[in-house]
């Protein structure tokens, strides 16, 4: 039976040196490409730094972690968000995080998008990019809940707000990215 | 919208399989083995049990070896103070206690201790007593007295007037006793139930930790390594073919551990018996990761 995450962190804590490893793999993509994501083109070239960031502090405070409190991933992706900010707050980026940053976003759901793959690395990187341009926070919320695999509630934990308010951001998350997606669909058509 | 239906959304699938196209594998391969280097080499990984210290060595140790030398100091003056007695019981011995001080000059409880009348009861009495006591009548060289039993197992000085010294701690010859006593000290430390133990791991531990972090390094045991370079292993330590850690990490393509030794400062350039660094063996591996690892690549 695999350990859960939990458990690795109390093993790296303990001073196993393989339980680390195994939990960086579990999670290394998921919380990679949300820092990048977050990141966005602009500052692209820090996510390497930040994602080192993320995972030499969660190393750090492994025996601080408390799963009473919250999951590893809300946690882990917690820290992550912190490190970005904090970049952003370096370089002296306005992170829009407002709801009326999320009402502009509120578009009409224009149904299911039969989007059965990824057809063309131009597809993709179009569709990287149409995450990319979503305001802050729903980029963040989204990325958390596709590629992190956290629950409404892990998200609304790892970012501080109401499990309605994480609720709301990725709805409009989705809601823009299937606008966009229809649209690459009938320019590939 | 619940969680089931956003779960559900195809934007999801989607957006990660675009992410997937767009995945660079190599560049996650160099970002996990410089990131776990990383972590290795700072997570607070405890001493393997191989190395740790061994009572005898450590802190504690010394502790428990002084207050053993102290406990035996106190135990053999007072056996040596009871010695002192037993010489009125040799044969054709006249001497008063008071004129023996001389045998045992460094030890000024002989002149400050109670009489031994007051440590005799504390064992067995002596099956013989001064013979002009007791039979008076009776030359003293035809009975010579009996051995106390109490100090049999304790080797007699050829002196024959040196002090006997009671129990496990066996007593050298009295010109020899100063220079000896720490080495006594030092084996009585580990208590007798767990000294093959201690010795089996001081045995494993102590002898080579370069070649210990080397063969750490060619089997990639990153906290191991760690320990053993924050205990002060040479990074650059060589085995009778000339290689060192990092060139074994390099052979068995551990991007991590070289990463890790690397940082502490291993060198790339070194050359082993068959005129090989490093750096050469890792040109022959090709292995892009290892290189960024070893700072070989660029963007490492």
């Amino acid at each position: 039976m695999e350990p859960d995450d939990a458990d690795l962190l109390s093993a790296h804590a303990a001073g196993d040196p393989h339980a680390f490893a195994r939990l960086y793999d579990r999670y290394d993509r998921a919380c990679f490409r949300y820092v990048r994501r977050l990141l966005g083109a602009a500052h692209a070239d820090a996510a390497e730094d930040l994602h080192q960031e993320t995972w030499i502090a969660v190393a750090r405070n492994a025996a601080g972690f408390d799963p009473a409190k919250a999951s590893f991933a809300a946690w882990l992706f917690t820290v992550a968000r912190h490190k970005t900010f904090d970049h952003f707050r370096r370089q002296k980026v306005a992170v829009l995080t407002g709801t009326q940053d999320d009402a502009a976003m509120m578009v009409s759901d224009p149904g299911q998008t039969p989007l059965e793959q990824v057809q063309s690395r131009e597809l993709a990187e179009n569709i990287v990019a149409a995450v990319e341009a979503l305001p802050l926070e729903q980029r963040g919320a989204f990325v958390m809940f596709v590629e992190g695999g956290l629950s409404l509630e892990e998200i609304a934990e790892a970012t501080g707000v109401a499990v309605e308010t994480a609720k709301s951001r990725l709805r409009y998350a989705c809601a823009k990215l299937r606008t966009v997606l229809a649209g690459e669909r009938s320019a590939h058509v | 919208m619940s969680d089931r239906n956003l779960a559900s959304d195809p934007i999801d699938k989607a957006y990660a399989e675009a992410e997937a196209v767009l995945g660079d594998e190599a560049a996650r391969a160099a970002r996990r083995a410089r990131i776990l280097g990383a972590v290795a080499s700072e997570a607070p990984a405890p001493l393997p049990r191989p190395i740790r210290r061994s009572p005898s060595f450590g802190r504690g140790g010394w502790l428990v070896a002084a207050s053993v030398a102290g406990v035996g100091l106190l135990l053999s003056l007072q056996l040596g103070q009871e010695f002192k007695v037993r010489p009125e019981a040799r044969p054709g011995k006249s001497a008063p206690p008071a004129a023996r001080p001389s045998a045992m000059p460094s030890t000024p409880q002989v002149t400050t201790a109670p009489p031994p009348a007051a440590v005799a009861p504390a064992r067995p009495a002596p099956p013989t007593r001064p013979a002009a006591a007791q039979a008076p009548g009776k030359p003293a060289d035809v009975a010579p007295p009996a051995p106390p039993p109490v100090v049999a197992s304790a080797p007699r000085s050829d002196a024959g007037d040196a002090p006997f010294v009671e129990g496990v701690i066996a007593a050298p010859p009295a010109r020899a006793r100063e220079s000896a006593a720490p080495a006594i000290v030092q084996r009585r430390v580990v208590p007798e139930a767990s000294a093959g133990r201690d010795e089996k791991t001081t045995r494993a531990s102590l002898p080579d930790p370069a070649a210990r972090l080397r063969q750490a390094a060619a089997a990639g045991r990153l906290a191991e390594m760690t320990a053993l370079l924050s205990s002060g292993a040479p990074v650059d330590g060589a085995d009778d073919e000339g290689e060192t850690a990092l060139m074994k990490t390099v052979q068995a393509n551990h991007p991590a551990a070289a990463a890790l030794l690397r940082r502490h400062g291993a060198s790339l350039d070194r050359e082993n018996r068959a005129g090989r660094s490093a750096r050469d063996m890792a040109s022959s591996v090709g292995d892009a990761d290892l290189n960024r690892a070893l700072g070989l690549a660029p963007g490492s």
